[in-house]
């Protein structure tokens, strides 16, 4: 079986195909779009989220990875709903003389697609969850979620409000999670209707700023975090969560507190390991000495660095959506850094192979057995 | 009354490569509503969620250039032609 491998840009998808995960044809899709998020259904259909500064939201749906048709709806916020301050003053919600446009709310961006017990979830900015049960045709806010008390007390982070993380149980469908930087990571078990923060004992400075969160579905209460300060895991769901960076690279952050740095986080459920991309540290946001590096745990305990195959003069970034594993066996790996370039690894991590480069600034990655 | 609206490259792909519409109303804003009521996924492009032309979108009509904020007072004339586009950014 081949693999697709679904890459968000800034200036469209680069859809690359492989029936070996060897060798790889690309195509550009949706060009001009930058195309924020990606995920396909139980159906085989895929959906691309794309947003723009002037022209706003939009998703897009494909069977074939090759001929993108819009949806006629999209995740958006109703015009009483208002916003939070602090998201409007950083995502510069200005009309065309810079001032504030007002006290509304406003999807500006989809962060995160995540298909689960025959729906499809979306997490946006500023800060939301809704649901299509209908395959995009239609969508609703979860308004246990998106209306809780204290959202307009939240914190963004640099990016704003978003809502980047969304994790599903397999066995239970009233249960799920999901992440915003910065105001943490929400647990429901009644559907979506109430929510819990969940960040007891991460560290945090004011709100939690969860970078991104894995698990596995079909072993859905094991959780592994990389936080803005540090790397860590639950085995419970969530209630409680335990330091987990032995082996990993430690920084000194901005606020002097010492922690491995990064964003993205993935777990292979086949293997059991997870895997980080570590950062030298909120000031600089590469990897340490320009080495590129992907680290893996393959026992839930201690880190191994993989470089076999990444450059040693990367100064780029990789963001928290550009990293995915196609769940295969052996699981296949791909990410890609703000600087354009697509590494791909078929062992595990053990080596890897830029796939492409060239491309523009690298927001969102998916990989599909296809 | 009945105009042309060129769109801009990136909402042409949504309406199936077209770069010109028909479009029936007395002012830009209009215009707009009408294209967003024939095509709902060109509204949630024109539109946010206040209803409000999405503040970045420009219209060229007549040799002069219309803002958003302008556009529901701006009277268009009957074969008029209008170009959507965006307010240039970047250097």
């Amino acid at each position: 079986m081949g693999v697709a491998v679904i890459v968000g840009t800034a200036k469209g998808a680069a859809v690359l195909k492989s029936k070996d995960r060897k060798n790889w044809d690309m195509s550009f899709e949706l060009r001009g779009w930058p195309v924020t998020a990606s995920a396909r259904d139980d159906g085989g259909r895929t959906y691309a989220a794309v947003n723009s500064p002037n022209f706003g939201v939009a998703l897009f749906a494909s069977d074939d990875f090759a001929d993108w048709k819009q949806l006629e709806a999209a995740p958006r916020y109703r015009p009483e709903d208002r916003g939070n301050p602090e998201h409007h003053r950083l995502v510069a919600k200005m009309d065309f003389e810079g001032k504030l446009k007002g006290g509304g709310r406003f999807v500006d961006q989809i962060w995160t697609l995540h298909p689960a017990h025959g729906a499809l979830y979306a997490g946006v900015s500023e800060a939301g969850l809704f649901v299509s049960r209908d395959r995009g045709d239609s969508w609703q806010p979860i308004d246990g979620f998106n209306e809780q008390p204290g959202r307009e007390s939240w914190f963004p982070g640099f990016g704003g409000l978003g809502l980047h993380t969304i994790l599903t149980d397999a066995k239970n469908p009233d249960r799920m999670w999901v992440g915003i930087s910065a105001a943490g990571f929400f647990r429901s078990d009644d559907g979506g209707k109430t929510w819990t923060r969940k960040d007891e004992s991460v560290h945090s400075f004011g709100g939690n700023c969860v970078h991104h969160v894995a698990n596995n579905p079909e072993k859905a209460s094991v959780l592994y975090r990389q936080e803005h300060f540090g790397v860590y895991r639950s085995e419970d769901g969530g209630d409680s969560w335990q330091v987990w960076e032995d082996g990993l690279p430690v920084t000194e952050m901005s606020t002097g507190h010492r922690c491995s740095f990064g964003f993205p986080l993935v777990h292979d459920r086949k293997s059991g390991a997870s895997f980080v991309v570590p950062l030298d540290g909120d000031a600089y946001r590469f990897p340490r000495g320009g080495q590129l590096a992907v680290y893996r745990s393959t026992d839930g305990k201690t880190w191994h660095p993989l470089t076999n195959g990444l450059p040693a003069n990367c100064f780029a970034g990789v963001l928290r959506g550009s990293m995915a594993g196609d769940q295969m066996d052996p699981g296949g790996l791909y990410f890609g850094t703000t600087a354009g370039a697509i590494y791909a690894s078929d062992d595990l991590g053990e080596s890897w192979r830029e796939i492409a480069s060239g491309l523009p600034r690298i927001m969102s990655v998916e990989a599909y057995a296809a | 009354m009945s105009v042309r609206v060129q769109l801009p490259p990136v909402l042409r792909n949504a309406m199936g490569g077209h770069r010109w519409l028909e479009a029936e109303g007395t002012t830009v804003c209009e215009a707009l509503c009408d294209l967003g009521q024939k095509h709902a996924s060109l509204a949630l492009h024109f539109f946010d969620e206040q209803g409000q032309v999405r503040h970045n979108i420009v219209c060229l009509h007549g040799g002069g250039l219309v803002r958003a904020r302008d556009m529901h007072a701006h009277s268009i004339q009957e074969g008029d032609e209008l170009v959507l586009t965006n307010a240039l950014a970047g250097g």
